[in-house]
């Protein structure tokens, strides 16, 4: 126990910076809060620092942080309770500027993507916003590349529906 | 919106910026933890033999006794060896019963007796002396 081996240090240190990005962006679009998200990076890490970094090559530490984290925040998302409001659909009326439209559309895009069951919603964020193949996806969430496809799929019509009943 | 719309957007969610405070959050908390670990730890590891120390004094202290001896290698070697079979123990006999003794009678003082007369009653003797 103790003092960290000098080269350990570094080298966590390195994917620490490499990384924390992509934890903290994943775990932010699946539980829809930075502050969530920051709780589930800095344990992330700490797993990451108790499993040392035996890993094969890059990709495979990508995937198992992925796994983490997708992982850390099913839980966080089971544990809350269930009666906890959906968010609000903010209103596409405000604004005419396409920048802001666009923005605005983001904002809705994200607070359907809320609506969704958590995994579906890991499913979309690993596949569509993370660009990782189904493949990966299927290996961050433990389950099949059919399972994954099709979770994607029904997502994305429920994303659609939401979306549409909001614009009318 | 339609799908290819939806997938738009979130491509473009790919890029969007993390907020450097948030990062900044993260890195610290993580090297605080590490670098508080083993502390944390070390008390964590005092306070569980405290109470191992507590528990095994309560133990002595409710089971008051011959203290476990451990074994010794040569009384291992006496307790395998083979066993002697003590001398059956002497039955403890029990003492003689004393000859019963028959209980004196009292001394009558003998009297002359000049008359006897019976009397229907066997226990009844009537005697006339002198």
């Amino acid at each position: 126990m103790g003092e960290i081996p000098r080269e350990r240090a570094d080298s966590f240190e390195q994917v620490l910076r490499q990384r924390e990005a992509q934890v903290l962006r994943t775990a932010f679009r699946i539980l829809g809060n930075w502050a969530d998200a920051e709780d589930v990076a800095q344990e992330v890490f700490l797993r990451l620092h108790r499993h040392g970094l035996d890993f094969a090559n890059d990709g495979v530490t990508g995937a198992w942080l992925y796994r983490v984290t997708v992982n850390l925040c099913l839980d966080r998302t089971r544990s809350r309770r269930p009666s906890q409001e959906l968010p609000e659909l903010p209103s596409l009326a405000r604004s005419a500027e396409s920048a802001i439209l666009i923005e605005e559309k983001k904002q809705r895009l994200m607070s359907a993507l809320a609506m969704l069951p958590t995994k579906e919603r890991a499913a979309v964020v690993l596949r569509e916003i993370e660009g990782l193949s189904t493949a990966e996806v299927a290996a961050a969430l433990s389950s099949s590349e059919v399972t994954v496809r099709s979770q994607i799929s029904k997502a994305l019509v429920r994303l659609r529906g939401i979306l549409t009943r909001e614009d009318v | 919106m339609n799908e290819n719309e939806i997938r738009e957007l979130f491509r473009e969610m790919r890029d969007e910026p993390i907020p450097a405070d948030s990062l900044a959050r993260v890195r610290a908390a993580v090297d605080q933890r590490i670098h508080q670990r083993p502390s944390a730890s070390a008390w964590k590891l005092a306070a569980a033999l405290a109470m191992a120390g507590c528990v095994v004094a309560g133990l002595l202290w409710l089971k008051p006794g011959k203290p476990h001896r451990q074994v010794t290698q040569p009384e291992m070697a006496q307790a395998l060896s083979p066993v002697e079979i003590p001398p059956p123990p002497e039955v403890p006999t029990r003492p003689a019963p004393r000859p019963k003794r028959a209980r004196a009678r009292p001394v009558v003082e003998s009297v002359p007796v000049s008359i006897r007369i019976e009397t229907p009653d066997p226990d009844v003797v009537i005697l006339l002396v002198n």
